[in-house]
């Protein structure tokens, strides 16, 4: 009796985690492209801090529209395999960067589909234009 | 907080997680995560003989095989963890997960600590446990279960804030 008991509160607990873990995926979704805005934009500014290839996902900070955007590229093999190289594009190069904003205005985080610097583009999700 | 991520984020391990190659951090992942299944893996079947699940396997015999392997899969989980967190320490300072998921992995070693000071533990092998015994051994892998998910919860949820 004691026995089924235990078992049926690990089931229940097992039960509650798993439900958390899954209303905690909705969140604030820095990972896939859940917790950005659907429509793709264009934005231009100067790099901040210059292409980083660290995981989970390549990086670069741009200051755009007054503000620091953390621009994030794909993962690093895939960023790679786009052309961009870790410590790439000088500070205070102009760039362009195409996707999707955060979908809190006031996070300044864009998902980046593509990243024009001196004429040369970067496709690192071209599936998704 | 901020200075010692910084000193991590800093240090040659750092450097290596970051600039070495593109799958650095793509293969320590997948060292972090068959750690975590070991661990778990190994961890859930003795927990839950703990709690009275399969009495007809002698909890001595279930316990020789699955505590080592929790034990390296914990070892492998910490090794790569440090690799994880070095890349970009300074990020992680002031993600809640992270204040619920370190001191669950606390918790659970402690609990791991305690249990193996029991007598009914330390006996598992030589006699039969009284039900008070097997009582306090049950609480144990019940807080052990907790723990451990709960660590693993709020580590996936890190990603995510």
């Amino acid at each position: 009796m004691k026995q089924s008991i235990v078992r049926r509160v690990v089931l229940i607990a097992a039960a509650c985690g798993f439900v958390a873990l899954l209303s905690g995926l909705s969140l604030s979704a820095h990972h896939g492209w859940g917790g950005y805005v659907d429509q793709l934009s264009d934005l231009s500014g100067t790099v901040v801090t210059p292409v980083s290839m660290a995981g989970p996902h390549a990086t670069l900070k741009v200051s755009a529209e007054g503000h620091e955007w953390d621009v994030v590229l794909a993962p690093p093999p895939r960023a790679a395999q786009a052309g961009l190289k870790d410590g790439m594009i000088p500070v205070g190069e102009k760039v362009t960067v195409h996707g999707q904003r955060h979908r809190d205005p006031k996070k300044y985080e864009i998902k980046t589909t593509r990243l024009t610097w001196n004429g040369k583009v970067y496709n690192v999700y071209p599936d998704r234009e | 907080m901020y200075d010692f991520t910084a000193w991590m984020q800093a240090s040659t391990l750092g450097h290596f997680m970051r600039e070495s190659s593109p799958w650095t951090y793509a293969i320590v992942n997948l060292g972090h995560v068959l750690g975590i299944a070991t661990l778990f893996g190994s961890l859930v079947v003795l927990d839950l003989r703990l709690m009275g699940a399969w009495r007809r396997v002698p909890l001595a015999t279930i316990t020789d095989v699955a505590a080592p392997v929790a034990a390296f899969g914990f070892s492998l989980a910490v090794l790569t963890g440090i690799g994880l967190f070095a890349t970009k320490a300074t990020e992680y300072v002031g993600n809640p997960f992270l204040y619920v998921k370190f001191p669950a992995i606390g918790l659970g070693l402690i609990n791991v600590l305690v249990l193996s000071r029991l007598t009914a533990w330390r006996d598992r092998a030589s006699r039969e446990l009284s039900p008070a015994e097997r009582f306090q051994l049950a609480l144990a892998g019940g807080l052990s279960l907790g723990c451990w998910l709960t660590a693993i919860a709020a580590g996936r949820l890190i990603a995510y804030w």
